[in-house]
């Protein structure tokens, strides 16, 4: 297919996070030409701007009362859907040796949601957390949301350990009515009881989403001399001196049971699971997700 | 340990440095914080066990590189200490003798037998040889080739050959052996001429040796391969049968005699039989501390043909000599009829006084029947295995077509004359039977000459024998020069009319004059012997003479074709076997107790009428039963029980007696071999190359095979 869409590495280079959100959404939707299906979005299948001789019945009167612009609704289930998006800074997320790091590129995918969210009318909140809550924006449909959220997001920095399962709970307990959780994480070193919790969110009926981001070098080993290897999360001495080229294969087929296992859990859970690594444009990764969730809906 | 170049042995300090290098990598390992160290722990645990062993083997390789080159630069040798003599080391030609008899296949109180030790040092000796030596190899067992007859600078060659030599059964003759590589070492120009003979030093072999000494002459080493230990043996060292008349007339006594060398008396030594290959009897026999027992067995058997007697004792260290075999016959080949021409009432002047004494002699075995010439029409013939007709006047007409059919139907006669014979009758009645017809009577000329000293006087002019031709079975025990025959003297004999040589007839001896003296003849399915002189002291002194007890007794065999006992047809391993054809013979076939048979064939074109019937065996080279089967003229093959015969085991290979050390040549050779022990330089450069060549190898491999495993990944 082909597509208009920027690498990480450009896309790192815009001057801010919401250029950034926008760029990767328009990207995303720029690649849809020529697709024979006639949209993706997270909830409704199309949205269009008004143009002279389209049905006025159909202008989408919320989204003009919130942006103050005309556009077309064409099938519309819900009047609106409060996002929740779990960004995980742990120090892991840190880890970047050539391109962006995963944090960074999380950061992206997160901003590129909201922003299309917010276009649509959605209200998004962001959690930022490592072991503990770092940030919490709450979902909301006000005029400057977007732009404090874009901006959190762009202050995010990695540190200390990670929990996602326990962020899971928490927006658990904030979501009082039906929402769509999304979870960015690398879930190197997530614990067992993550699977127990994206169960439980998706038994109270939310909608789960888990972007599951691994820096290339963490699908297979590309190193090609002695290394010596330490963990990167506080508290965490595990160090291995070893020629790498030694576990390559080993280490790919450590990574890809890995992979494997997070597919699973969230296939067996009912999870929408998207992987990508940090090489990868997000437009791609953004528009696989959107026809995933458009497929699912059908 | 030695080195020829010790300086490069500063090249050690080279096996350190894969470990350096390899410390140094490590030291430089980038470091990389990195997220995903559970993936990476769970990956080096999955490979760590593999790796580990793949890194100690490339640092073995590595450092096992380092040092053999090194090592093998500064090219290391060993001194070790030789158990060869110090002259192995010259520069020489050498000969080298392996005692392969019979003795050499005992087993050793240590584990394998002399014959494998003599042979394991003979090779020492002739890899340890100087480059430039050069080497010849001789057998000591009796009548055996050369392996390596000229002296061969190839020691391969030689070894190939020397591995090659199988252990015989035949006895030692050093005597022969050291003659042939004296004569052998003759053709050499080097100053040091050595002979080797690797030996279990047996005394028996060392009979009719004489210590060559003087300048020129070669020095002799003798590799001692008995073990050291002094070895104790019995053997059975003699067998023979003899009619046992309290059977029967089929009745026969197997007589073994059992020798125990050893100082200590051996008791309840099991003795057995065995007949055609089933044991028999079995029987216990106590032996003196070095003596002798004799061990009689009595058995009856089916008459008519050999049987195959096997007597064994009690296995010991070796084997070979505690069984010892012959061929039996109870039949009528014992028993022999004396027919007395000139019966007197003095014994001693009787005719056949002394040739039924000489049958009758203790161990022949013979079963002697005497008889008048007018008593003879009424007996049964066939009873015999041989007639004597002794100075007979004229046959009866009954009497001699009696003889004739005796003899045609297979039966043995013998006849000599005197005073009462009548030739003319005797042409006439029985002209079938007579090898040739009778002649007249001749009395000796006059003959100078001196007597032997201790010889019965008898101033009567006498001839003697011509000198005796041993190939004839019957004189084949007589010495070469026929002692006991020479010395007899005829004063009278009785010429016999000459006759076309005919095929089946021949003289067996004659007298100085040409006359013949015994005249043999082939008739019908029997057989004839003529003597043309008396039996008794009449015409001639024989009858006192040495020669004539086995001259009659072989003849008695002989004619009645049975073998008896041992002595008849046993003969030593190696020794040579005569066959005589069959008058329809065409050729025979020997089978061995072991191997494959081998065809005999007479000479197609041969004057000599001996050699066209006479075949000769020599392969006896395993002791056993030989059968002879016959091909004859219409192309039927049987057997020929009669020419069957048994090879035994040499008695002197069974005695364990050791050589003295006064009559060890080795010890009396003028410059004398013996000395220090040499060292001998073991090199080991050769063996570090090749472990280096190894391990770049292994090095290679392991190298080549992480790899490929890099690529998959």
């Amino acid at each position: 297919m082909p597509t208009l869409a920027l690498d990480p590495l450009d896309i790192a280079l815009l001057e801010s996070m919401s250029v950034r959100a926008r760029v990767i959404v328009e990207g995303a939707f720029a690649g849809l030409h020529g697709n024979p299906h006639t949209g993706a979005s997270i909830e409704f299948s199309e949205h269009k701007e008004y143009a002279p001789g389209d049905d006025i019945r159909r202008i989408d009167w919320k989204a003009v009362g919130r942006i103050d612009r005309y556009y077309l609704k064409r099938f519309e289930d819900e009047t609106e859907m409060r996002s929740f998006l779990l960004l995980d800074s742990s120090a892991s997320m840190g880890y970047g040796r050539k391109g962006v790091t995963k944090l960074a590129y999380a950061s992206y995918l997160a901003a590129a949601l909201a922003y299309l969210l917010a276009q649509q009318g959605d209200p998004a909140g962001l959690l930022v957390f490592d072991a503990e809550t770092r940030q919490y924006l709450p979902p909301r449909t006000r005029g400057g949301h977007i732009r404090d959220l874009l901006v959190a997001l762009d202050g995010v920095t990695p540190a200390g350990r990670t929990e996602p399962g326990r962020a899971l709970a928490y927006v658990g307990e904030l979501a009082d009515r039906k929402s769509l959780v999304v979870l960015f994480s690398d879930l190197l070193d997530a614990p067992v009881d993550l699977a127990d919790r994206l169960r439980q969110l998706r038994s109270r009926g939310h909608d789960v989403a888990l972007f599951q981001i691994l820096d290339p070098d963490e699908v297979s080993l590309p190193f090609d001399e002695v290394t010596d290897f330490e963990a990167i999360e506080p508290g965490d001495t595990r160090r291995l001196l070893v020629d790498p080229r030694d576990l390559a294969a080993s280490f790919e087929r450590e990574s890809a049971a890995l992979r494997e296992r997070w597919r699973r859990i969230c296939v067996e859970a009912r999870v929408e699971y998207q992987f990508a690594t940090t090489a990868q444009p997000p437009a791609d990764v953004l528009r696989a997700f959107l026809f995933a969730r458009q497929r699912a809906r059908r | 340990m030695h080195f020829l170049a010790p300086s490069l042995l500063l090249g050690l300090l080279a096996a350190a440095l894969p470990a350096i290098i390899h410390r140094i990598g490590r030291r430089h390992a980038r470091p990389i914080r990195f997220a995903a160290m559970e993936l990476l722990l769970r990956a080096e645990h999955e490979v760590s066990a593999r790796r580990r062993l793949r890194d100690a083997l490339l640092l073995f390789a590595r450092t096992g590189l380092a040092m053999a080159l090194p090592l093998a630069f500064a090219r290391p040798f060993a001194e070790v200490r030789s158990d060869l003599p110090a002259v192995t080391g010259r520069s020489q030609s050498a000969v080298v003798i392996l005692d392969d008899s019979a003795s050499m296949r005992r087993r050793r109180a240590e584990g394998g037998t002399p014959f494998e030790a003599a042979r394991a040092r003979a090779r020492a000796v002739i890899e340890h040889l100087s480059a430039d030596s050069d080497v010849a190899l001789v057998l000591a067992s009796e009548g055996s080739a050369a392996p390596i007859a000229e002296l061969a600078s190839d020691r391969a060659r030689v070894v190939a050959a020397l591995e090659a030599v199988p252990s015989s059964a035949r006895r030692a003759d050093f005597a022969a052996a050291l003659r042939r590589a004296t004569q052998i070492l003759a053709g050499s120009t080097r100053a040091d001429r050595l002979i080797y003979v690797a030996t279990d030093l047996q005394a028996a072999g060392w009979d009719d040796v004489k210590p060559v000494a003087g300048p020129g002459a070669p020095q002799m080493v003798l590799l001692d391969a008995s073990g050291g230990a002094a070895w104790t043996n019995r053997a059975v060292v003699a067998l023979a049968a003899e009619p046992a008349p309290e059977e029967g007339a089929q009745g026969i006594a197997v007589i073994a005699e059992i020798v125990n060398f050893s100082p200590e008396q051996v008791r309840n030594l099991g003795v057995t039989l065995a007949l055609d290959g089933a044991e028999v009897a079995r029987g216990f026999v106590d032996v003196p501390a070095a003596g002798r027992a004799r061990k009689r067995f009595v058995l009856t058997t089916a008459g008519g043909s050999a049987h195959e007697a096997e007597v064994a004792i009690d296995k010991d260290a070796f084997p070979l000599d505690d069984r010892r075999a012959c061929l039996v016959e109870a039949s009528r080949g014992l028993r022999v009829l004396i027919v007395d021409g000139d019966p007197r009432t003095v014994r001693t002047e009787d005719e056949t006084f002394f040739l039924e004494a000489a049958l009758r002699a203790g161990g022949s075995g013979f079963s002697v029947t005497s008889t008048l010439p007018d008593d003879l029409a009424g007996r049964d013939l066939s009873a015999f295995g041989a007639i004597f007709v002794a100075n007979v006047n004229r046959p009866a007409p009954t009497v001699a077509a009696a003889l004739i059919h005796y003899v045609e139907t297979g039966g043995g006669l013998f006849i000599s004359v005197g005073d009462r014979v009548d030739t003319d009758g005797w042409n006439q009645a029985a002209k079938a039977i007579l090898p040739q017809p009778l002649g007249l009577k001749r009395s000796a000329a006059a003959l100078p000459g001196a007597h032997t000293e201790g010889e019965t006087v008898d101033l009567r002019p006498a001839e003697r024998l011509a000198p005796i031709d041993r190939r004839h079975p019957l004189l084949s025990a007589f010495p070469a020069r026929g002692d006991g025959l020479s010395s007899a003297r005829f004063f009278q004999y009785m010429l016999l009319s000459p006759l076309p040589d005919a095929p089946g007839r021949q003289i067996v001896l004659r007298y100085e004059s040409g006359a013949p003296a015994l005249v043999e003849a082939d008739v019908g399915r029997g057989r004839v012997l003529l003597l043309t002189t008396t039996v008794d002291r009449e015409w001639t002194d024989l009858p006192i003479r040495p020669g004539f007890l086995p001259l009659i007794q072989e003849m008695a065999r002989y004619l009645a074709g049975a073998p008896s006992g041992e002595a008849a047809t046993a003969i030593a391993v190696g020794q040579k076997r005569e066959i005589v054809l069959e008058p329809d013979d065409r050729r025979v076939e020997i089978v061995p107790p072991a191997g494959e048979s081998r065809w005999l064939t007479p000479p197609a074109r041969s004057g000599d009428a001996h050699a066209r019937r006479t075949l000769t065996f020599a392969e006896t080279d395993e002791p056993g039963f030989y059968r002879v089967r016959a091909a004859r003229g219409d192309g039927t093959i049987s057997e020929r029980p009669d020419a069957a015969f048994v090879v035994n085991l040499d008695p002197r290979e069974s005695d364990p007696t050791r050589l003295p050390d006064d009559k060890r040549p080795d010890r009396v050779t003028a410059s004398g071999a013996a000395g220090a022990a040499p060292r001998r330089r073991l090199e080991l450069w050769h063996a570090l190359g090749a472990a280096a060549i190894a391990l770049v190898l292994l090095e290679s491999l392991l190298t080549l095979r992480f790899r490929r495993g890099r690529v998959k990944a």
